[in-house]
């Protein structure tokens, strides 16, 4: 198996790695880099657990490969607060309790944050699809639902 | 995941160099969100290499080159359903990208990966056999163009040697005498009964007569195709339900005669009707 040389920026920090084409993004971001936010679920692209952003769009990091993110930027949950303060979503997913265990809010605020970039001001609708590839089996959704909508409208 | 070498290709010629060299040992990765799944299993033959061609700029786009648009293969599902031109003119083939998977799945997964992996459940396939488009095959050296209907064999299996690429999928815009529609029951990976899928669309004289129907179901037939048998029963006719209901039992006749009665057709056989049905409606 050949090892394949990347450079690629992760949470906005420039690297290079020699990586092995038969590992999964969402492996390497928990086991090289100890990024361990972003989840294992089903790794099967079903749960969202693992969605990060690929140059901006929300993609599960389970059916990537390494070195298909030569060259390309992602974001994971620990890019999101910046200089020690939350990211207003995160703050927003505690003001609404839309955290419980917790096991999918990495994935859901990965897939809200897309949805915010590109849209600033989504209907209910357009926050349901975002989000319609991440489970939660805690809070029936509609917490989360809140916490982003409650973003959008203090942008 | 098993070991494999991998070889990511920056251009056509490079990619077909490659798999001229690997023939079939070499598997092509695209979005990824076939082939991972498959990578993963314990007991499949993992392919000697995997090459990447998700790299590759000049596979990226859609087209409208005069009356007619260009598909390049690593079109992803959510480029297809934002894309003004396909609303404009093939509008069931963004509907049917929308339905697909979930946001993740759909900035992953491409055009080009969703018919070449030939899943019953392919939702693109039917809307573009519709369509009645015609895809370009490329090899070292030359390439062919054949109807996207003749390039599959069974499920999982196309006409496709492991060297060829697939380059392009093109289709003559629909004129605006044309209404379209896709419908799709159930999702993905719940019981394989429930992935009935309808594209339909029709043509229409300035006096509100049917003058073409097309209707290709998914996951009803053993490989996807026109049911010219329904579509005939419209052509001359004044759209009403009476007649939309006549075409879907006729696709359901059809589905039975092609695969007998099973477990699933006391269920599948009054679900087809009626997703025919309101396919149709849709069109009008
Ligand atoms: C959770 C989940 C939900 C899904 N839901 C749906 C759904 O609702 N509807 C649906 O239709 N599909 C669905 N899929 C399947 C998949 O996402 C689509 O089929 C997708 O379009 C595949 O594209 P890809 O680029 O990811 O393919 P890849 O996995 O990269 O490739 C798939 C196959 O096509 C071959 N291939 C790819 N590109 C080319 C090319 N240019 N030339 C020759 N061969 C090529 C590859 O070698 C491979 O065999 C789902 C998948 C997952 C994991
Ligand atoms: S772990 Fe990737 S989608 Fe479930
Ligand atoms: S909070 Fe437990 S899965 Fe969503």
């Amino acid at each position: 198996m050949n090892n394949q040389s990347i450079s690629t920026t992760i949470n906005g920090r420039k690297f290079t790695f020699d990586v092995y084409p038969n590992q999964t993004l969402l492996h390497f971001l928990r086991e090289e880099l100890g990024l361990t936010g972003t989840k294992c679920g089903c790794e099967i692209g079903e749960c969202g657990a693992c969605t990060v952003l690929l140059n901006g769009e929300a993609v599960n990091s389970c059916l990537v490969i390494v070195p298909q993110i030569d060259r390309k930027e992602i974001l994971t949950v620990e890019g999101l607060a910046k200089d020690g303060k939350l990211h207003p979503l995160q703050e927003s997913f505690m003001n609404h309790d839309a955290v419980h265990c917790g096991f999918c809010t990495p994935g859901m605020l990965m897939s809200a944050k897309a949805l915010l970039d590109k849209n600033p001001d989504p209907e209910e609708k357009e926050i349901r699809t975002a989000i319609s590839g991440n489970l939660c089996r805690c809070t029936g959704y509609i917490q989360i639902i809140e916490a982003v909508r409650d973003v959008a409208n203090k942008a | 995941m098993k070991p494999f070498e991998y070889k990511a290709v920056h251009s056509i010629e490079e990619a077909c160099s490659a798999l001229a060299e690997y023939g079939s040992d070499a598997h092509i990765l695209a979005g990824g969100t076939d082939l991972l799944i498959e990578l993963r299993k314990q007991n499949i033959r993992t392919p000697k290499v995997v090459v990447d061609i998700s790299f590759i700029k000049e596979l990226r786009g859609i087209e409208s080159i005069n009356g007619t648009i260009n598909l390049k293969p690593l079109a992803t599902h959510t480029q297809l359903l934002q894309s003004s031109i396909l609303h404009q003119y093939a509008s069931l083939l963004s509907s049917a990208a929308s339905v697909i998977g979930s946001p993740q799945i759909r900035n992953r997964g491409t055009i080009g990966g969703n018919i070449m992996n030939a899943a019953t459940c392919a939702d693109t396939v039917p809307p573009l056999i519709a369509l009645g488009a015609k895809i370009t095959l490329k090899l070292k050296s030359g390439s062919r163009q054949l109807d996207l209907s003749d390039l599959f064999i069974k499920p999982y299996q196309t006409k496709a040697k492991p060297e060829e690429l697939l380059t392009e999928i093109s289709f003559l815009k629909l004129s605006p005498n044309a209404k379209s529609s896709f419908i799709k029951l159930g999702r993905r990976n719940a019981l394989a009964i429930s992935r009935l899928s309808v594209a339909a669309i029709l043509f229409f004289n300035e006096k509100g007569i049917i003058t073409e129907a097309r209707i290709v179901p998914g996951a009803a037939l053993p490989i996807w195709r026109r049911v010219t048998e329904a579509e005939q029963i419209m052509i001359g006719e004044i759209p009403s339900t009476e007649l939309f209901k006549t075409a879907g039992q006729k696709v359901s006749e059809v589905m039975i005669s092609h695969t007998g009665r099973r477990w699933s057709t006391e269920y599948k056989e009054p679900v087809i009707a009626t997703l025919v049905r309101r396919a149709l409606e849709q069109c009008v």
